[in-house]
């Protein structure tokens, strides 16, 4: 049995029982994590899973009905979401709805910028600003450079993906959480999006849920199965790739069949 | 030509009109489109159409007269240098209450409160005597002398009008191009997404709205040295029907077009009394209106830019 709400703060999250309940429906229940600073975390598991209903409680977007969540230590289970983005987290969206008249350089501006600045945030931008400089960098690392001068809304999937990226790595975030950032993109652009968050910077440890499989494997080090709301298996990808438990759920059969 | 030659030849046309072009038509478009671009600004950057612009520029006028020279009686001098500063700070605080109000409504609920926040206003002003002197308002406003030159004089209003309307949609650039101005567009794109980068909705919506009680306020200002006097039918319905109709025919999605619009609408509302029966002009006003609307749904300013667009791509067809 774990103990419950004692945090260590050497983990960069600490999930303790954590639960979802939409009426009497629980889309997730009971599920302990721990992931270690700088780790590369995995959640897999089919449609319905309740992977994003776990990410939505990870972030604040919804607030959960039972357990705790810690971060470095410090309990943010009730802490409003601009709040646990100051603290350092931050996310990608399954559904990408960015800013879809602004550059994608405005829109890395925005990210790093947020609502700082006071009156002076009524004044035109100066090309030398250091937020611009550090929007061209998160560009650069995000694979975007080559058009921060066009619009979001004249961005390819897969491209509007990339953008995501860069914006969740604003401000140097310490825990990024990206909700299938392949959903969508077709075969040609996955090998750019797994390199994408294989470059990642080391200290910034990353919680990845992916429905695609040889992805998720690739680029994480631990990997979390959940299969009706519940873990069902937790692992290193080979540990994973051998869990009868895992292939039931996913192909329907064991492993080898 | 760049918009420093458009400004180089309007400036110059006093040199060739006469007081009633200059005065009934040209003036007249300029503060009706420093008005109406306070809505174009809010409807294109926020994409909250505000019924209330014309309250705004009321509440400036309101001001000028309250403490300024008039032959009423009601309110106290100041000096202008006192008074059109204290006017423009009114509206752009009113705006930026507006914003408060509204900041959470979009489509035709922001359409419903800024209506009611006009209608109101329009209803105080004609009930309250201390501060709007009931529904006969204030008259014998004059316009102020600077450095000798009287505002009263037809090619120094105008001036000053072109002015303002220059410098307006100077700041309507920069004001874009501001962080602040970002977040705004931000806001109209996808707010929960704002958020989801730790950035709150309201101060940029409170901030658009007051910067468009800033350009309202100043057009204001121009509309009651213009008029020389102000009334609750200044802030009435009509008025307000006036300012979205010059938005529309210029193009409520492009800044600019409210200037378009407004020459569109003055031309309009002075010389269809002259083609038509008098009892008749206002049918052939919503005619034309109709048209426009029908012909061209993102007014005239979408329609120049998609025939200068086909325009610039046969000329290349044709050379290739």
């Amino acid at each position: 049995m774990p103990v419950r709400n004692t945090h260590n703060a050497a983990n960069a999250l600490e999930v303790r029982g954590i639960g979802k309940r939409f009426g009497g429906f629980w889309a997730v229940r009971d599920i302990d994590l721990t992931v270690r600073p700088g780790e590369r975390r995995a959640i897999l598991g089919p449609n319905g899973a309740g992977k994003t209903s776990l990410f939505n409680v990870l972030t604040g977007d919804t607030g959960a009905s039972a357990g705790t969540i810690a971060m470095f230590g410090e309990d943010i289970t009730r802490v409003p979401i601009q709040k646990r983005i100051k603290r350092g987290m931050r996310r990608t969206y399954q559904h990408a709805n960015l800013f879809d008249s602004l550059t994608v350089r405005e829109t890395l501006f925005l990210a790093v910028a947020g609502q700082r600045g006071g009156w002076a945030q009524l004044l035109p931008l100066k090309t030398s600003d250091p937020r611009r400089i550090e929007a061209e960098r998160l560009a650069e690392i995000a694979g975007v450079k080559d058009f921060v001068d066009r619009e979001v809304s004249d961005l390819s999937h897969g491209q509007r993906r990339q953008l995501e990226v860069g914006i969740a790595l604003a401000e140097n975030p310490k825990v990024l959480l990206l909700d299938e950032p392949a959903a969508g993109l077709s075969p040609a652009e996955r090998p750019k999006l797994s390199a994408l968050l294989m470059s990642l910077p080391k200290n910034v440890t990353v919680v990845l849920i992916e429905h695609d499989m040889d992805i998720a494997l690739q680029t994480s080090e631990s990997v979390s199965v959940l299969h009706n709301g519940r873990l069902l298996a937790e692992g290193s990808p080979d540990d994973i790739m051998q869990n009868d438990d895992v292939h039931k759920v996913y192909i329907g059969g064991s492993h080898g069949h | 030509m760049r918009p420093a030659g458009y400004l180089l030849f309007l400036a110059l046309l006093p040199l060739v009109l006469n007081d009633f072009w200059l005065t009934l038509v040209a003036t007249r478009a300029l503060i009706l489109g420093i008005i109406a671009l306070s809505l174009t600004f809010l409807a294109t950057y926020l994409g909250v159409v505000s019924f209330a612009q014309a309250t705004l520029a009321g509440v400036a006028g309101y001001t000028i007269a309250y403490f300024g020279p008039n032959t009423v009686g009601v309110g106290f001098e100041l000096p202008f240098l006192v008074s059109i500063p204290l006017a423009l700070i009114l509206s752009t605080i009113t705006g930026g209450a507006i914003g408060l109000i509204a900041r959470q409504s979009r489509g035709i609920y922001a359409i419903m409160i800024t209506l009611a926040i006009g209608v109101a206003f329009f209803y105080f002003t004609r009930q309250n005597y201390a501060l709007f002197n009931g529904w006969t308002g204030f008259s014998g406003i004059r316009a102020p002398e600077i450095a000798g030159v009287s505002l009263r004089d037809p090619a120094a209003l105008y001036l000053l009008s072109l002015g303002t309307a220059a410098l307006a949609m100077v700041l309507v650039a920069g004001f874009v191009r501001s962080p602040m101005g970002l977040s705004v567009q931000a806001v109209r794109d996808a707010p929960g997404r704002l958020l989801a980068l730790g950035i709150p909705v309201t101060t940029p919506i409170v901030t658009a709205f007051a910067f468009s009680g800033f350009l309202a306020g100043s057009g204001g200002i121009l509309n009651i040295w213009y008029q020389e006097r102000i009334s609750s039918f200044s802030v009435g319905l009509g008025p307000i029907i006036d300012i979205l109709i010059v938005s529309v025919i210029g193009g409520l999605r492009h800044p600019s077009g409210a200037f378009v619009g407004a020459v569109v609408f003055v031309l309009l509302d002075t010389f269809a009394v002259d083609l038509i029966d008098r009892e008749r002009f206002n049918t052939l006003i919503g005619a034309v209106l109709l048209l426009i609307v029908i012909v061209a749904p993102n007014g005239l300013q979408q329609l120049a830019k998609d025939g200068f667009g086909r325009l610039r791509q046969s000329n290349s067809n044709a050379t290739e």
